[in-house]
């Protein structure tokens, strides 16, 4: 996907009423500060891409906004509602979905049965019909009965993406999901996202890969060190001198 | 959920049909020895699911499943004594109650435990509960309680019997075929991701925990009543724990039937022990070794040499299919 | 105050020989991520080993300990690598699998030697059984303190072969991170079944101490697992260190409780503590464990 045929985006500032506020958030592990007061936004109907080095805090973001970490301060608003603290199944019920960086798949139950799984607290009526839409969205029916466990490593990426599709979110949380997949598998997912951004899904993505970042994404939020460093297109970002010392190691 | 191959779906169904009318019409085939036998199978059949509802479905390894068991016993035994005297069935209803309080109040805090915290934590509150009803008076002390003798084995049989065909009932309609079964097997492998769905872990754990509870009571509670006399060692102990958890192990952890047929397996050997060497710490070693040879050999358990391999047919379809050629050639 | 001081005594000392198969028991723990259900197992079977060879040689008991070392080392260092294997394997739930690997070698343990050598209670003798020394107002029983000499010279041989020695920097690191420790070069295979033979022989030393001061006897088993639960339960599991307090700790209430209450509440009384210790800081104390 070549920026010429990226879909529509809206503006690339913010909107005015983002689904994802979050200020000041702090968190430490020990003597380690994983988040040193990080604010961004995400606006509705925007896919953010989130970049920075490994060990940065983009993963701890991830968990402290879905809920699965206790920040020690800051503020978390979804959609309104002030979430920082609040339990991970709650957060997921109010509409936040996240995908896992290492796939984190029922192992022991079939693809079709790990779609499900996603949606048995939720919309269950009509569940069956789509998780075969999300098989046949991202190609995966041909192994719609085989146990998580014995998927291939890109099937694995595919599944995990299915998952957070079927949970019908307003916001999902992409964790590195087209990291080391077949270019193939990529443009399946990349296809998806846009399809369910025309859907009114925003999206927040961590990812590694600039191309990707460049093709897909609307607008960048570099981290580092716990904090944002700063956001905006990746066409502004790149000119940024501190980014690329920060992130690629040498002044521009 | 793919649908099984016609053909095994039927051969499954039809078995499952004879094997219940075999079942229910048992005590006009058999004496009353074999009569027993068959009604402690059952109930070891029984106890096995129960067990294998948390053990298995959502992977909490509880080493004190013999608890409620024990519970389910004693209410019954105290409850029936006098200057109580109670009828049976509402002894039972009662030790339901009863267990599924004490799940609550102890499950809460414990399944927040992990893997073998909550193993040993589950273990030490059924060793408390036995060193408890041996210091209590109330309890009959080490010397245990009696209750009322009635006997009519054919009652016992049914009872248990109807307790073992509810208790799989149960655990297929909320376990293999609803929602909230696939809730929990979603916290068993993998609870972060389970959360990051909106599934209430902790609730759906306990949950499990507390119909795992109230089943092991039911069977604890007929099992008072069949055999008059019981005592902190025989309902509490350990090694009824014990054999559950191997009884699951070798059937296949996590299957419908797998708890049934390692219970019958199981038994079978210990009776078979039991009635050629006349002890049973025999049968401990043994059951060490199943263990051990499971662990090593057959982590699936027996089950789990039926089960379905990415996709294809199960053992049973191939054998099904072997079977149709060879009655009448190539024909479907 | 007297009864005060025999009692705090007889359970310090006690309290130390269970420090030594706890402490092993952690290091187990520490290095092959195994809860090793069958530590009481191995006890008792030392003690065994120590009453056969007061039985069928005419040895002192104490002769056994560097025999149930050597023995028990062997067998441990050929168990090991089994349990290495589960623990590590590829299938669902190693961490399952192992644990129940354990639970059914004790088992069969227990099952083993109720078969072979029935309910009957066995004692280990030696020169010191039944000989006391009075300290002030306390008596001692030399057997104890004996024990106990023998239990202080076991952790302290242990200690000096970890902090001391390479090999012993080698089990350190890599109960500490694994990974790092198999990059710079350690056989963790190797090293495990080492360890677990180690600890094994250990562990079996503890039992002929324990069968000279209590008795033999395969129910017993459990009352020792559940000392090793309770130390590392209390300690943090995989923590060394806090063991030995804790063990201390554990032998201290035991002799309380035993004195006090009554010996048949002593169990109620540690399984109590175990449970509550577990609802409140599962993971140690001190949140050491892992």
């Amino acid at each position: 996907m070549s920026a010429a045929t990226r879909p529509q985006a809206p503006e690339p500032v913010a909107a005015a009423d983002p689904i994802l506020v979050v200020r000041g958030l702090h968190k430490h592990f020990g003597g380690i500060k994983a988040a040193n007061g990080v604010d961004l936004e995400v606006g509705r109907r925007e896919i953010a891409g989130l970049i920075g080095p490994n060990g940065s805090g983009k993963s701890t973001l991830f968990s402290l906004v879905s809920g699965t970490v206790t920040p020690d301060k800051g503020e978390v608003r979804f959609d309104g509602r002030d979430i920082a603290g609040q339990s991970a199944y709650k957060v997921a019920r109010l509409g936040l979905a996240r995908t896992f960086q290492i796939p984190a798949l029922f192992d022991n139950m079939t693809v079709t049965e790990n779609l499900l799984a996603a949606a048995a607290e939720g919309h269950w009526a009509g569940a069956r019909e789509r998780a075969a839409e999300t098989l046949a969205l991202l190609r995966l029916e041909h192994v719609a009965d085989n146990r998580a466990s014995d998927l291939s490593g890109g099937q694995q990426k595919l599944l995990e993406f299915g998952r957070a599709v079927m949970r019908q979110a307003a916001l999902i949380l992409l964790d590195e999901v087209t990291a080391g997949v077949h270019p193939n598998i990529r443009k399946i997912i990349l296809e998806a996202i846009a399809g369910l951004r025309q859907r009114g899904v925003s999206f927040l993505i961590i990812e590694h890969d600039m191309e990707m970042v460049r093709n897909v994404c609307d607008r960048i939020i570099v981290m580092d060190s716990g904090r944002v460093v700063t956001s905006g297109r990746f066409e502004d970002i790149v000119r940024d001198s501190e980014v690329m010392q920060t992130y690629l190691g040498r002044p521009q | 959920m793919a649908v099984q191959p016609m053909k095994s779906r039927w051969l499954g169904l039809l078995l499952l049909g004879a094997l219940l009318v075999v079942l229910v019409l048992l005590p006009l085939l058999v004496n009353n020895y074999w009569l027993r036998i068959a009604t402690g199978a059952l109930m070891w059949a029984g106890l096995a699911c129960s067990w294998n509802m948390l053990g298995g479905y959502a992977g909490y390894i509880n080493f004190g499943h013999s608890a409620f068991f024990g519970l389910g016993a004693y209410a019954t035994a105290l409850l029936m004594a006098d200057p109580l005297g109670l009828p049976f069935t509402v002894t039972v209803l009662a030790g339901i109650a009863v267990t599924a309080a004490c799940a609550v109040v102890i499950g809460a805090p414990t399944l927040r435990l992990r893997g073998a915290y909550f193993a040993i934590a589950t273990w030490a509150f059924a060793e408390v509960l036995i060193q408890f009803a041996t210091v209590m008076d109330f309890t009959g002390g080490i010397g245990g309680l009696s209750l009322p003798p009635f006997l009519n084995e054919r009652f016992f049989y049914f009872a248990m019997l109807a307790a073992a065909v509810l208790t799989y009932l149960a655990t297929w309609a909320l376990f293999e075929r609803s929602r909230f079964g696939l809730k929990v097997k979603a916290l068993r492998d993998h609870e972060p991701a389970a959360e990051a769905m909106g599934i209430n872990t902790a609730l759906v754990k306990l949950q499990t925990f507390v119909l795992s509870a109230i089943t092991a009571s039911v069977f604890g509670a007929i099992f008072a009543y069949w055999v008059t006399f019981i005592n902190p060692r025989s309902v509490f102990g350990g090694d009824i724990t014990d054999q559950m958890v191997v009884m699951v192990l070798l059937g296949g952890l996590g299957t419908l039937w797998g708890p049934a047929i390692g219970g019958v397996a199981l038994f079978v050997v210990n009776r078979l022990i039991w009635m050629y060497w006349g002890d049973t710490a025999f049968y401990i070693a043994i059951l060490g070794a199943a263990i051990v040879l499971v662990v090593l050999f057959l982590p699936n358990g027996i089950a789990g040499l039926f089960a379905r391999r990415r996709g294809g047919a199960t053992v049973l379809d191939k054998t099904v299919e072997k079977l149709a050629r060879a009655g009448g050639g190539d024909r479907n | 105050m007297d009864l005060f001081l025999q009692t705090l005594l007889n359970g310090l000392l006690i309290g130390g020989v269970i420090a030594t198969f706890t402490i092993a028991f952690q290091l187990t723990f520490g290095v092959l991520h195994v809860i090793d259900f069958a530590v009481g197992g191995w006890v008792v079977l030392g003690g065994y080993l120590g009453y056969y060879m007061v039985a069928a040689f005419g040895l002192d008991g104490f002769v056994a300990i560097p025999v149930a070392f050597v023995l028990f080392g062997a067998v441990g260092y050929l168990i090991g690598p089994i349990l290495y294997n589960v623990r590590n394997s590829r299938t669902a739930r190693p961490e399952l699998m192992a644990l129940a690997l354990t639970f059914g070698l004790f088992t069969l343990l227990r099952g083993g030697m109720l078969t072979a050598w029935g309910f009957n209670t066995r004692n280990v003798t030696t020169a010191l059984s039944g000989e006391s020394l009075m300290v002030g107002p306390v008596t001692v029983p030399l057997i104890r303190v004996a024990a106990a000499l023998f239990a202080v010279a076991i952790a302290g041989g242990l200690f000096v072969f970890l902090y001391r020695t390479r090999y012993g920097l080698a089990i350190r690191a890599t109960a500490e991170n694994r990974h790092n420790a198999a990059l710079m070069g350690v056989n963790i295979r190797r090293l495990s079944a080492n360890v677990y033979g180690l600890y094994a022989g250990i562990t079996a030393m503890a039992g002929v101490l324990m069968g000279a001061i209590y008795s033999v006897n395969p129910e017993s088993g459990l009352r020792y697992t559940l000392f090793a639960f309770f130390v590392a339960v209390l300690a943090g599991l995989g923590s060394v260190g806090g063991a030995l307090v804790a063990a201390l700790l554990l032998g201290v209430i035991e002799a309380y409780v035993a004195t006090y209450v009554g010996a048949s509440y002593s169990l109620l009384a540690i399984f109590s503590t175990l449970f509550l210790v577990l609802l409140v800081s599962p993971r140690g104390i001190l949140r050491r464990g892992l």
